[in-house]
């Protein structure tokens, strides 16, 4: 493993989130498309997105959103501004913070909705 | 100090040694010694086949980059006391080895030849020198420190997976010639630049601008040539 500092986890982390949240809208645009076999194809599959697992992955794609979204402004600000490179990894612990606090949000309200069998 | 160097060996010409492996040498050395001098040690002293590129010993002329510690680093600025007891050294990433920690820098060298390396002005020359202002000069004064080491290229994780990438060190190069008030091919490097091999590769993981022995901040250059590609204002 390349011992490298901020910049190449920055990177790395936006590449998997990205995928996440591919692999997320792909799933998404299946299982809604199922609607056209009927109801029952429709409902059968959404059944099994109440078990907790895919519920835990939801706070994780919310999570890989945030990341995802904010990591894209950083390089947005580092690629359109002249400051922007300077202050890189600022900018990613921000991007951080916001993504961490939008989690921890997301499984303060859902984990307790799982707990309860909700 | 007392140390323990693990070193990638591979000798596609020994029967056994053709496949990368590693081998351990104990070496006594002192703190201020450079990572250069326990390699020459282990050369001169333990086993004479181990092969390294070196050649001024003083981070100027760019021959012995190599990963020390998981770091991209010239091995002759590189000092015993800032690596510990334990230190492992591999070639360079990206490039394909051809001896122990010597590397085929054709590709390297082929990129540095895509972007026009040099001074390019057709226009009839002056009475007297072709003046630049203080602030002239000073946009592309960094891109004057690169000694072509390969350290940056060989730290992207962009170019480890695709060797057809030009590269932060070839992008340094035109960044020089692109910004000097002299040159007249900006144009066409920007034109080079702009292909999917060129600065569009680059993701921004800044492993380039870390590695770098100069303290040239690659990834500030690669953008602002990213900048001049897009609003074409070089």
């Amino acid at each position: 493993m390349y011992r490298a500092r901020e910049g190449q986890w920055a990177f790395a982390l936006h590449r998997i989130s990205g995928l996440l949240i591919l692999l997320y809208l792909l799933i998404h645009v299946v299982s809604i498309s199922l609607v056209l076999f009927g109801a029952n194809a429709f409902t059968v599959l959404h059944d099994i997105y109440g078990f907790w697992l895919f519920r835990v992955g939801l706070i994780a794609v919310t999570g890989g959103v945030l990341y995802h979204g904010f990591n894209g402004l950083r390089v947005a600000i580092m690629d359109f501004t002249g400051w922007g490179t300077a202050v890189q990894r600022q900018l990613w612990y921000g991007v951080l913070a916001i993504s961490l606090i939008g989690l921890l949000i997301t499984a303060w309200v859902v984990v307790p909705r799982i707990l309860a069998g909700h | 100090m007392q140390l323990k160097v693990k070193i990638r060996r591979y000798d596609p010409e020994r029967p056994g040694k053709d496949r990368p492996y590693w081998q351990e040498f104990a070496v006594e050395a002192e703190p201020g010694d450079r990572l250069l001098d326990v390699l020459n040690q282990v050369k001169w002293y333990h086993d004479p086949t181990l092969a390294f590129r070196r050649s001024c010993a003083h981070g100027v002329c760019g021959s012995d980059a190599m990963l020390i510690n998981g770091r991209n680093r010239l091995a002759c600025k590189t000092l015993v006391r800032d690596l510990g007891d334990r230190i492992t050294v591999e070639p360079i990433r990206g490039l394909k080895v051809e001896k122990d920690l010597i590397v085929d820098m054709e590709p390297f060298f082929d990129s540095y030849r895509a972007v026009m390396p040099y001074f390019v002005n057709d226009e009839p020359p002056p009475a007297g020198e072709r003046l630049q202002s203080i602030e002239e000069r000073q946009q592309f004064d960094a891109g004057t420190k690169c000694i072509l080491c390969a350290a940056c290229t060989t730290s992207c994780p962009i170019f480890w997976v695709n060797g057809n990438y030009l590269g932060p060190a070839a992008i340094v190069q035109a960044h020089r010639f692109i910004f000097d008030s002299r040159d007249r091919a900006a144009a066409t490097r920007l034109a080079v630049l702009n292909q999917n091999v060129g600065v569009w590769r680059c993701r921004t993981a800044y492993n380039c601008t870390e590695a770098c022995p100069r303290g040239i901040p690659v990834t500030q250059l690669i953008e602002e040539v990213k900048r001049a590609v897009m609003f074409q204002n070089a």
